[in-house]
């Protein structure tokens, strides 16, 4: 390990470290723009200007570009590197607008924090300035070119680090441009990230243009709910709602980067419809008249027809406090549930997936991205987990090989190769692509759970053992549906899904229904049957911050509070506890008109809308007792009344893994039916953007849905004299749906994809993630 | 006396045929190395000989070569950088004219050397001619044999292919010609690894200039010995080919010792100074070489002897000012070049070089301050800290400006005008 020297400061670094991130453990931050921790150093843009005094090669050097060497002497405030500095920030400025009072970046631009320290305040040059012309680069990204100082960030983060094309370099000299061949929405779900580490403000936040500087908001470290992963994130919030989101740096989770989903998907939080105020049968109450007006009528019943006749339905995106609080609510009034999956089948292997890890076979996404091998199986990143798809083209960039098992067109943003086949045939794939991962060294086995079963599960859970057995440091590494689906896993106690609990409504058993952030409506598979369910029951109680339909249909409604007023502590799928911090009080938010009647004129002793409960508080009061006065004493309940959960004691700034610890997931024996004759299997799979239940509210978002489509093998089409572009109607038991058609060259044959999308109101047509359509009820509509 | 080695079969109307080229000797050099030696020999007799790189840079081709490892994976690639685009630099074009044989038999050579199997020949699409020659007389070289599978039957293989560069200035650096190759953006690379050990799409390649490469052949058949004799002076090696341009009578390429006298050069070939004038200045390299004064008229213009001196042979585009020409507008002529071909990767080159540009030319204008002459000289000094070796080459002119012409500079601001124009 070098030892080195840096203004008369003596510090060891790890051998490889560049004398620019030794400074920085010394607490000395050298100037830089192109240099980036997680893009690496390229030495472009010359501000990192340093003296070597003592050293292999001495005099102004980057410091970017020199390893830390024993025995290096380094200056940084030597006036000759000083002096080069300031030119080199002179001569970015040269061309910069200097437009920062009407540019979003002012406050948190790096530009203008280095042109301030570095000295640069009065302009010596008198020529003319270059500028160019914007491009429109979709809803997420405002494109600003005249702002440029040619960092390079911009590309070798889209180009190198995240593997897409659409956005590069062109021209030389002082005319070099960032930005499409030709304008149109970036073609990447991580371009977000391009507000993040532009250092001026060429690529900013457009939706939340002009709505306020940095110092304007209330930052607050967040976590990401839109997948599974649990990226780290900061909230922004002003005006009582959020402003913007941006990726926060993890040393275990996610890196620097999040994706376009867990940036834009927070729209639910304020949007005029959202639940603030009780409702009993279609009237508006006061929160706390529906909440006891609930817990009343919830009592008649358990009164009248024994605890049996209730039934609680939960999901995995209410926080572990939520689902301890509703575990409790059952515990004490023996209601039925609470049920946190829809159907026996998902859940199972999100269960298994839960069940199977342990503190030997958990990876974090960090650590995957060492893997030297990858097998994933089932699993689709881009879509399901999109930060994901960046940890596997890390790995994949440092020499990893890929393979994945799957039936879906996957497109990928990295070298893999594609075993295609029907998802009744994973199991065996995988059993025979299983010896691919004999060479290496660090494999690591992704597992999905979308549209997988629990018996995949197990096989990748054993054949990660395999492996371990062998003296590998394999690792196992499984998606699930939602941001706390792992919490349900380790809370459950019920052992039963939504499907079991609208069985016992039909039949007669079950007489009320309490719903606690629930996508029931939007996820259960049979909606005629859960239809069916909700008309018999005498009462549907839903607890909500989101106006599904189901809490429009409901008896009584509770709104309840988002991530950002409640905090809460989130499982990830590798089992990593997060704690979130509330990022805003909760209540209506501030509307600023402009119009001069600022700030509202209206005084009342509370804040308008300051009364709503979190769900685990109103869940707390259905069971007739005082919940827990503090965020700190809640989890401190919780650890007293869950042994899974004792381990939060020990989260730290990384979290805490939390294991099932030989828990048995929820059983399900019944394998997928065998395809008939005749017949394609349709998949309905996640996509990035679109079937989330939650940033399906982001008006941005569904922008970049496109139109609702079904994906055919090329062979599959050409049988039936489709193109690609065609309107076709796939034929279902009860009508007919139209998509228009993609054709794949590598996609399982005999399968037709149907990408989740907001505008596919699909349950009442498919009765599962997977169904069979009859190759004659496959008609064409119009040819495209 | 000219010392004709490269030049010696120039025609004055066509180029050298195959059979021609065979006739005098061509050839022999590759037939007897291929067949009976080693590829070390090759690599020995031009560090012995100490030819230099003649592209600019006058890196020995033999050290060069000995830092390709024997267990260097394949395959390798030998690049020939045809892409002569140094203003003022018109040898490379005039020695693909005079004879594309020696050229393609130097890398022949070259290529044995380095056992590299792919020759390409990187060439700038301005000489369009030169690309139809060389793929013509590749494609005749090939079908005798000479290129190919078992060339000689020495079980040494090798071809070239014909790349015309995109055309930008920078695309000459060797390792950003490397990335052009490669389909990328012509940015410089930064060694380490060089080219040699991780070149084109990271395997072992050789860039030489054709200039260099010509020299092969003479080299390995008529020995180090004989090399260094043919130069003027006991530091220099060989003979070199002045481009010779500017205020002289007969301005052209001339093939003389390393190391003739710049007085020699312009007086005795070039014809003398054109129209009575007299020497003011020269630019001893091409436009990235630091302004040479009166001073040094004499100067031996080899890579040593102006190296001592403080300048760059350079390519040995020998530019020549008599005291009729303002060197500030010419500077600022330089200036407009070189901020337009700034590959725009890194900062003072992208950005310093318009701002240099644009503090010369309000001087030239007659709107200069005195405060432009410090700003010129610091910026320029700066430049040394650019990314590649550009943007020092840009500012050398400019430096040497200040430097030694300090007074016509001051000149200018004093008057508020060019004291060359006409007053208006």
């Amino acid at each position: 390990m070098p030892k080195l020297i840096i203004d008369n400061l003596e510090i060891e670094v790890p051998e490889g470290t560049r004398v620019i991130e030794a400074a920085e453990k010394l607490g000395i931050y050298i100037p830089r723009f192109c240099f980036h921790h997680a893009l690496g150093a390229v030495g472009a843009c010359r501000v990192c200007a340093v003296k070597v005094l003592e050293g292999a090669v001495e005099g102004v050097q980057m410091s970017c570009m020199i390893d830390a060497q024993d025995g290096m002497k380094v200056s940084t405030t030597d006036p000759e590197a000083a002096d080069f500095r300031r030119s080199v920030i002179e001569w970015l400025m040269l061309n910069h607008p200097h437009d920062c009072p009407v540019c979003d970046e002012g406050g948190h631009c790096l530009l203008q924090d280095l042109t301030v320290a570095g000295g640069h305040s009065i302009r010596r040059y008198e020529g003319g300035k270059r500028t160019y012309t914007d491009q429109y680069l979709g809803p997420l990204v405002q494109h600003e070119m005249n702002r440029c100082i040619q960092c390079y960030r911009c590309v070798r983060f889209y180009r190198e680090y995240s593997g897409y094309n659409d956005l590069g370099v062109t021209g030389i000299a002082g005319r070099v441009y960032f930005g499409r061949l030709r304008e149109g929405v970036l073609e990447s779900p991580f371009a977000g990230n391009l507000i993040d580490i532009c250092p001026t403000g060429v690529f900013t936040d457009k939706p939340s243009r002009y709505t306020g500087r940095r110092w304007d908001f209330e930052r607050t470290p967040g976590v990401c709910i839109h997948c599974s992963l649990g990226c780290r994130t900061t909230v922004s919030a002003r005006y009582r709602q959020v402003g913007r989101m941006e990726g926060r740096f993890s040393q275990r989770v996610n890196g620097d980067f999040i994706c376009d989903r867990g940036r834009y998907g927070f729209y639910y939080a304020d949007r005029p419809g959202r639940p603030r105020s009780g409702r009993i049968s279609g009237q508006t109450v006061s929160v706390d008249q529906a909440v006891y007006e609930a817990r009343d009528r919830l009592q008649r019943i358990t009164e009248e027809h024994g605890p049996q006749a209730v039934g609680v339905i939960g999901s995995g995106r209410s926080s572990l406090q939520t689902q301890s609080a509703m575990v409790h609510l059952c515990r004490t009034t023996g209601w039925q549930g609470p049920v946190f999956r829809n159907t026996r089948i998902t859940g199972a292997a999100a269960d298994t997936a839960a069940c199977a890890l342990n503190p030997e076979n958990a990876v974090s996404m960090r650590e995957l991205e060492t893997a030297d091998a990858i097998l994933a199986v089932g699993a689709d990143p881009v879509n399901e987990a999109p930060v994901l798809a960046l940890a596997m083209r890390q790995a994949q960039r440092a020499g990893a090989q890929i393979t994945a098992i799957d039936p879906r067109p996957l497109e990928w943003p990295f070298d893999f190769e594609h075993l295609a086949c029907r998802a009744e045939e994973i199991g065996e794939a995988l059993a025979s692509a299983a010896e691919r991962l004999s060479d290496s060294r660090r494999p690591v086995v992704i597992c999905g759970t979308e549209i997988t079963d629990a018996g995949i599960v197990l096989q990748a859970a054993d054949l990660v053992a395999g492996l371990r057995g062998s003296g590998k440091t394999a690792g196992l590494f499984c998606t699930l549906p939602q941001a706390n689906s792992f919490g349900a896993a380790l809370l459950d106690e019920c052992n039963a899904c939504a499907a079991d609990l609208a069985a016992r409504v039909e039949a007669g058993q079950i007489r009320a229904l309490a719903v606690i952030e629930s996508d029931l409506w939007h996820d259960f598979p049979d909606r005629p049957q859960l239809e069916k369910a909700l008309e018999k029951l005498d009462l549907l109680v839903s607890v909500d911050f989101l106006d599904t339909p189901l809490f429009e249909k409901a008896d009584i409604g509770i709104p309840s509070l988002t991530v950002f007023e409640a905090g809460g502590i989130y499982v990830n799928q590798e089992g990593r506890a997060q704690q979130v911090r509330p990022a805003h009080t909760g209540g209506l938010p501030i509307t600023v008109t402009g119009a001069g009647d600022h700030p509202p004129r209206t005084f009342a002793p509370n804040v308008p809308g300051r009364d709503m409960p979190a769900a685990w508080v109103t869940a707390f009061c259905l069971a007739g007792q005082a919940p827990p006065e503090t965020d700190a004493q809640m989890t401190a309940w919780m650890r007293y009344n869950f042994a899974v959960l004792s381990d939060l004691a020990r989260m730290d700034a990384d979290g805490v893994r939390l294991f099932a610890g030989g828990k048995t997931p929820i059983a399900h024996e019944a394998t997928m039916p065998e395809k008939p004759e005749q017949c394609l299997e349709l998949l309905l799979a996640a996509a990035v953007f679109g079937g989330e239940p939650m940033s399906d509210y982001s008006q941005c978002l569904r922008e970049l849905a496109g139109l609702p489509a079904v994906w055919m093998d090329r062979a599959d089409a050409d049988r039936h004299g489709i193109a690609a572009g065609d309107r076709v109607g796939l034929g279902f038991e009860n009508g007919e749906v139209s998509f228009v058609v993609r054709i794949s060259d590598h996609m399982a044959p005999g399968v037709l994809v149907v990408y989740r999308h907001p505008d596919i109101d699909w349950q009442p047509r498919a009765g599962d993630t997977r169904y069979n359509i009859r190759e004659d009820r496959i008609r064409r509509i119009e040819k495209a | 006396m000219e010392s004709r080695v490269l030049l010696k079969n120039r025609k004055p109307d066509r180029i050298l045929d195959l059979a021609e080229y065979r006739a005098s000797g061509g050839y022999s050099a590759a037939a007897e190395m291929l067949q009976t030696g080693r590829p070390a020999d090759v690599q020995e007799a031009l560090e012995a000989a100490g030819l230099l790189g003649r592209g600019g840079a006058a890196f020995s081709m033999g050290v060069k070569l000995s830092t390709v490892a024997e267990y260097a994976p394949f395959p390798r690639y030998m690049v020939c950088n045809a892409d002569e685009m140094e203003p003022g630099t018109f040898k490379d074009r005039v020695l693909i004219h005079t004879s594309p044989h020696l050229l393609i038999e130097g890398m022949l050579l070259a290529a044995f050397s380095a056992r590299a199997e792919h020759g390409i020949i990187f060439i700038r699409p301005e000489y369009e001619n030169a690309a139809r020659i060389l793929e013509r007389e590749v494609a005749l070289a090939r079908e005798q044999g000479l290129l190919g599978k078992n060339i000689f039957n020495s079980g040494f293989d090798f071809d070239i292919v014909v790349h015309r560069s995109g055309g930008r200035y920078i695309c000459g650096e060797g390792t950003a010609l490397l990335n052009a190759l490669e389909g990328k953006r012509p940015n410089p690379r930064k060694p380490p690894p060089y080219p040699t050990v991780k070149g084109l799409w990271q395997l072992p390649t050789v860039v030489q200039n054709v200039e260099t490469l010509c020299f092969v052949p003479h080299v390995v058949q008529n020995g180090a010995e004989w090399f260094r004799n043919l130069a003027a002076g006991p530091d220099e090696a060989g003979t070199k080919i002045y481009s010779v341009s500017g205020r002289v009578r007969r301005p052209g390429c001339y093939e003389l010792p390393m190391g003739t006298a710049l007085s020699e050069i312009i007086e005795t070939h070039a014809g003398g100074m054109a129209g009575n004038g007299r020497f003011k200045a020269c630019l001893p390299g091409g436009a990235s070489t630091r302004y040479m004064p009166e001073s040094m008229y004499h100067r031996e213009m080899g890579y040593q002897s102006l190296s001592d001196a403080g300048f760059r042979l350079g390519t040995a585009a020998v530019m020549v000012f008599d005291h009729s020409a303002c060197l500030v507008g010419a500077t600022v002529n330089l200036l407009a070049f070189f901020a337009r071909e700034s590959c725009g990767w890194c900062t003072p080159c992208r950005d310093g070089l318009p701002y240099l540009h644009d503090l010369l030319r309000r001087i030239e204008n007659g709107q200069g301050r005195a405060e432009f002459v410090p700003m010129l000289r610091e910026m320029a000094g700066q430049m040394g800290l650019a990314y590649c070796a550009f943007a020092p080459g840009a500012a050398a002119p400019v430096e040497s400006l200040i430097t030694y012409f300090e007074d016509e500079v001051r000149e200018h601001i004093k008057a508020g005008r060019c004291p060359f124009r006409e007053a208006e």
